[in-house]
């Protein structure tokens, strides 16, 4: 034990030593919330809608209403009246219009008789985020107009009619808060634990290290407790900084019982992802394979994770990908305690994950790591 | 448990890939011996040690440190051993006293311990007033002397060098030696030391084994060692002397010469100790009227005793060796 406590004391104290490493690891998931943050929003602001009524009638006022919050409120689109069909086709075909939205003849009266009716809707399919960000909203605007479903008929492309659920508004660059912190997790536990034994072995310091009685578990089970310390107080900075910048007060918004099951997902996630890359770079002895991996597992883990495009949506195989991702469960996790106000209770099956999967990869870590040079 | 040796091997073997590094080695180390190991650039020192310090294991053979397995009983064996290691190894970006103590707790020392032993080492090796200083702002040879002290934290009964001076400018060399020779006289410490520099295996070392190409060709003191070579001390004088006297009959008979021959005027002595050879050489030449201008002596050297056994110069690659270790953090990778 004694052993274990002076390889976590030497790992902090080099830590310490180096400040400019700490101000890097907060400072880059947060530029990275910005620039993503903004980039996605820039591009979903005031995308032009061009509307035809030709019901004329009062649910069709109201779905125009509807537009036209949107516009005043989030402003992701602009709307604009065209009268002929026509002209608002070649609007779209030259990419003034991103989309048109047709209200046919007669869809007040189909409303209110059979409790549905129709929507045509076109959308710019060779801008693929943009179709999608325009489909949430116009269908959100559809939505609401009715307690029914709307069936929305979409001529461009043959693409499924979904419900849409009204849910408290989040706006994007606050739904990526989950992947800022898994994030800094992923960078805080790729410069800690395993890259220092890289480094040592790089060094040719880990030689000191190894002629002593220390054991396996020592020197493993030591960088990744530091690790862990480390880890841990960046990503809560970082949770606390993204969380100031699109606007939450955290204070307010979590409970105890939140916070701490904040805590408990950074922490199990920090272990996961130590013992998953110990397992992968436990052998290397150069600071470049560290960075060439490292950068190649931080994409291949951050994406399916579904801290930016949802699982659900993953093709078959990436889904099954993304189950297997502790990733996943973080985001999932943390997206439950912050957005939803779930306490631990309701992350009980990301815990669970977590902690096997921690557990296994350092047990795994531990007995094949390589006691000699 | 009287008898046994601070360090025995059996026929080590050791191979990486195609290369073998070690053919067959096999030392005695008795107790309180300071013992040197020399040998050129690639003839498996370092390989040598690191088996005998656990770091690797070898292909084939056996090691014993003090009774215990190098591979079967490791634990013990790293309790009773320090080592500085051939490249420097301690944290630059710790001070000299978080080295030690960080140390000594690698080795469960409790604090009290610790803190005495520290202060000790640091005194011995001249470093307490720049102990709270980072490493990094310290010179080769304080980082060398570092380096020996937290190889004695935990006060081990078997020292084992990698060639301690090893880029090092004359006057830190000194000290490094002098540390040395302190622990070797005031504690009878028993050390095992590699190195190149003849000067350093002649001025510490009171058993000298010779390794080339991964095998021991000679063991022996260092007297002993000149002993073996068939070459000795040599003198020669420049002389004047007076018509028919032969100056190499005169001196051929006198004790302790071996050899004796003249070229235009420069009389060539091989004698068995020049220091011993010489007031005798020079009654013997006065005597017969024989004027000495100007007189040479080449002692026999380890260097000679080297070249004769290995047939090669031991500093051949020395000086891009020294550059190339000089600073810190040299890749092992490519140190070896
Ligand atoms: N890890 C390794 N992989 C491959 N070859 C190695 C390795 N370590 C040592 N060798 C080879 O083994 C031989 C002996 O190397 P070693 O380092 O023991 O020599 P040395 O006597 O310590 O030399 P030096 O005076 O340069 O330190 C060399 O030919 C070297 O290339
Ligand atoms: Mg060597």
């Amino acid at each position: 034990m004694r052993r274990l406590i002076a390889i976590i004391e030497r790992d902090l104290r080099k830590f310490l030593r180096n400040p400019l490493v700490m101000v890097v690891s907060i400072v880059m998931p947060i530029i990275y919330l910005l620039i993503l943050g903004n980039s996605f929003l820039g591009e979903l602001k005031h995308l032009p809608v061009a509307i035809i009524d030709r019901d004329g009638g009062s649910f069709a006022e109201r779905v125009i209403e509807n537009l036209e919050a949107i516009e005043r409120g989030p402003s992701t689109i602009a709307t604009y009246r065209v009268s002929s069909e026509g002209e608002a086709m070649r609007g779209l075909k030259e990419g003034l219009f991103k989309a048109v939205v047709i209200i046919p003849q007669g869809f007040s009266k189909h409303l209110v008789k059979r409790g549905s009716a129709e929507v045509g809707l076109f959308v710019d399919n060779t801008d693929v985020v943009s179709a999608n960000t325009l489909k949430t909203a116009l269908l959100s605007a559809l939505g609401s107009t009715a307690e029914g479903f709307i069936a929305v008929r979409e001529r461009a492309e043959g693409v499924r009619v979904r419900t849409i659920e009204v849910h408290p508004k989040i706006d994007y660059d606050q739904t990526l808060i989950p992947g800022v912190v898994i994030m800094a997790i992923f960078l805080g536990a790729l410069t800690t634990g395993v890259f220092n034994i890289v480094m040592d072995r790089f060094l040719g310091t880990d030689e000191s290290l190894l002629l002593t009685p220390l054991t396996r578990t020592d020197i493993v089970g030591g960088l990744v407790i530091s690790g862990l310390v480390i880890t841990t107080v960046l990503a809560l900075v970082v949770l606390v900084l993204s969380s100031l910048i699109s606007g939450i007060y955290l204070w307010n918004t979590l409970s105890p019982s939140g916070f701490v099951g904040v805590v408990f997902i950074v922490m199990l996630s920090t272990l996961s992802l130590q013992g998953l890359l110990f397992i992968i770079l436990g052998r290397a002895d150069h600071p470049r394979v560290v960075g060439v991996l490292g950068g190649f597992l931080n994409v291949i883990l951050f994406f399916p994770s579904g801290a930016v495009y949802p699982v659900e949506s993953f093709p078959y195989l990436l889904r099954l990908f993304a189950w297997v991702n502790p990733e996943t469960y973080s985001v999932h996790a943390l997206k439950a305690v912050l957005f939803k106000g779930a306490g631990l209770g309701a992350i009980k099956g990301d815990i669970l994950f977590l902690s096997v999967f921690a557990l296994f990869t350092i047990a795994v870590a531990i007995a094949t790591f390589k006691r000699e040079l | 448990m009287e008898d046994v040796a601070a360090i025995e091997t059996r026929s080590l073997v050791k191979r990486f890939g195609n290369i073998e590094a070690l053919k067959g080695v096999d030392i005695r180390l008795e107790r309180g011996e300071f013992f040197g190991l020399l040998g050129p650039n690639g003839a498996g020192k370092t390989t040598l040690i690191r088996i005998l310090t656990t770091l690797l294991m070898p292909t084939s053979g056996e090691a014993w440190l003090y009774g215990y397995h190098v591979v079967k009983e490791c634990a013990r064996v790293r309790h009773l051993i320090g080592v500085v290691p051939q490249a420097t190894t301690c944290d630059l970006d710790l001070t000299a006293r978080e080295n030690l103590d960080i140390y000594g707790r690698f080795y469960g020392l409790a604090k009290k311990e610790r803190t005495e032993q520290i202060d000790y080492l640091l005194k011995m090796i001249g470093l307490e007033e720049r102990s709270e200083d980072l490493v990094a702002t310290y010179s080769g040879g304080m980082r060398r002397r570092l380096e020996v002290a937290r190889a004695l934290v935990h006060r081990p009964s078997l020292l084992i060098l990698d060639e301690p001076t090893l880029g090092l400018d004359p006057q830190s060399r000194y000290m490094v030696w002098r540390l040395l020779k302190r622990l070797k006289d005031d504690y009878s410490l028993t050390i095992l030391l590699t190195t190149h520099y003849m000067e350093e295996a002649e001025a510490l070392c009171s058993q000298v084994a010779i390794i080339d190409h991964g095998k021991i060709i000679a063991v022996d003191t260092v007297e002993g060692l000149k002993k073996s070579v068939h070459e000795r001390d040599k003198v020669e004088l420049r002389l004047e002397a007076p018509a028919g006297v032969d100056p190499v009959t005169t001196v051929r008979t006198l004790e302790g010469v071996k050899d004796a021959g003249l070229k235009e005027g420069l009389l060539t002595v091989t004698v068995e100790n020049s220091q011993r050879g010489l007031p005798a050489i020079f009654e013997a030449l006065r005597k017969k009227d024989v004027k000495i201008q100007e007189v040479r002596t080449t002692h026999l050297t380890l260097e000679d005793v080297f070249i004769h056994y290995t047939g090669r110069p031991v500093r051949d690659e020395e000086t891009r060796k020294v550059s190339f270790f000089i600073g810190a953090g040299v890749p092992r990778k490519w140190g070896r």
